[in-house]
């Protein structure tokens, strides 16, 4: 299995990273992006399919759970509800859209070439070690707001199998989905060089999410990694320090993985344990794969002559987002690709933060980027 | 308007956070709505966003403006004038 040799974990987690990239830049599927056009220009295109991919996503892993192939079930890391979590994804909402990408499509952007995004990482990064520094201070928070502690998700807490939830969303949402094909709102023609069309990446990176889960014993996610490049940083020049922040010593992740028998530890410290074997795999594959794509393209071209207050703004935003992906904790693709099709709370918390963060950000971006179209004064 | 000396405004985008290209071109044409209409004015955007080529045109096609998209080396131009 591949969660018993270090080898096959990094070949597996690049070789996702690689698909998800590449097609992700072919569609500039960026999810910052799907939530910001809904509020800014109210579009709503890209957002599609999202929509398409989370209901695949609930689907896939339904299916395998029910074929008892899904045996960590909730997966390991997420937590009990808490009302913290909707002030990171607020947070969370917020730095996305002033970094032009959230944790993964800064990624992407920046394996194609962008200055700006690579900005946005180095905040990222940043961000992720500041929250070292407030982490006993918000775990309290996180305490006092947690409530149903007991229960992960929807169906633990309501007592139902997850089975009737996941039938009863997709019926809902298949009508949906079928009169947007019958209009015709699932392609867009676009002149671009090797054009994916979102919905068809939306499969992939699907099926991409039930391979991590299936493979690895939890859907994609890389932000604890950030933390750990930011305690690695950290520790070359005040190594005492990080020794003493709780933060970089616990171990989240702590359990048997049953189909190998591997005990699967790890944290946001600067080792070399699971969770870095399993994320930053994932991160080099994801900038790799973009890369890859852009150079076939002849798109991969670095711009230097930007205007100045754009770096300070996708600093900033990619501060904020390091900042808020351990204060929910998790980041969008961990939640909105993981968590919501298996209803945990937490995750709809974070959406339900999301939201209005994002629309914040297209509020506030076009006047920090000094430029607001009288088309969207309103 | 016949004897006009048709002008392009150029705006080169390329490298810069998303949206501001769509942000960008939205601006430009407001203001210079009069004379686009009339096609005395033309304008040319250089962008790498790959998003921005199909928002663009689809944005400046609901105000009356048609976009042609050429590819570049490595970008793209997007002309926007009044429709023919």
């Amino acid at each position: 299995m591949v969660t018993n040799s270090i080898m096959t974990m990094y070949v597996v987690g690049l070789l996702m990273g690689l698909v998800a990239g590449f097609l992700m830049h072919r569609s500039d599927y960026c999810m910052a992006g799907m939530f910001r056009d809904l509020f800014m220009f109210r579009q709503s295109f890209r957002l599609r399919a999202l929509v398409l991919q989370v209901v695949l996503t609930m689907l896939a892993f339904e299916a395998f759970r029910l074929f008892n192939l899904l045996p960590l079930y909730p997966f390991p890391l997420l937590g009990a509800p808490s009302l913290a979590g909707i002030i990171g994804g607020a947070l969370f909402g917020l730095g996305m859209v002033m970094a032009g990408g959230c944790v993964v499509g800064t990624l992407y952007k920046m394996g194609a070439g962008s200055l700006l995004s690579a900005c946005a990482f180095s905040g990222l990064i940043l961000g992720s070690g500041l929250y070292a520094e407030i982490h006993p201070w918000w775990t309290g928070i996180i305490k006092n707001t947690t409530f149903l502690e007991d229960y992960l998700t929807i169906p633990q807490l309501v007592g139902l199998s997850p089975t009737v939830l996941v039938l009863a969303v997709s019926g809902a949402a298949l009508p949906l989905l079928l009169n947007w094909r019958a209009r015709k709102l699932w392609e867009i023609g676009s002149e671009v060089r090797g054009y994916i069309q979102p919905w068809k990446t939306a499969v992939v990176l699907a099926a991409v999410g039930l391979a991590s889960y299936l493979l690895i014993g939890m859907p994609l996610g890389i932000t604890t990694t950030y933390a750990k490049l930011a305690a690695m940083a950290e520790n070359l020049f005040f190594s005492e320090h990080v020794a003493g922040l709780a933060f970089f010593q616990g171990t989240p992740l702590n359990i048997v993985h049953p189909a190998s028998q591997t005990l699967l530890t790890g944290g946001a410290g600067p080792l070399f344990d699971h969770i870095w074997m399993i994320q930053f795999p994932l991160i080099v594959g994801i900038v790799l794969g973009s890369a890859i794509s852009a150079l076939l393209l002849g798109e991969f071209k670095v711009y230097w002559r930007l205007p100045a207050r754009q770096f300070t703004i996708t600093l900033a935003g990619g501060i904020l987002l390091g900042l808020a992906s351990r204060m929910v904790p998790g980041c969008n693709v961990w939640h909105l690709m993981g968590g919501i099709p298996i209803f945990a709370m937490q995750s709809f918390l974070f959406l339900i933060g999301l939201l209005p963060g994002a629309w914040l950000g297209s509020l506030i971006l076009p006047r920090l980027l000094g430029s607001t179209p009288s088309i969207l004064k309103r | 308007m016949t004897n006009e000396t048709r002008k392009t405004i150029e705006v080169d985008m390329r490298g810069q956070v998303c949206p501001s290209t769509l942000l960008v071109a939205l601006d430009n044409i407001n203001r210079n709505q009069k004379e686009l209409s009339s096609g005395a004015v033309k304008l040319l955007i250089r962008t790498d966003n790959r998003n921005a080529t199909t928002t663009i045109p689809h944005t400046a096609a609901n105000m009356g403006y048609n976009t042609e998209v050429v590819s570049r080396d490595g970008y793209y131009e997007l002309l926007i004038s009044h429709l023919e």
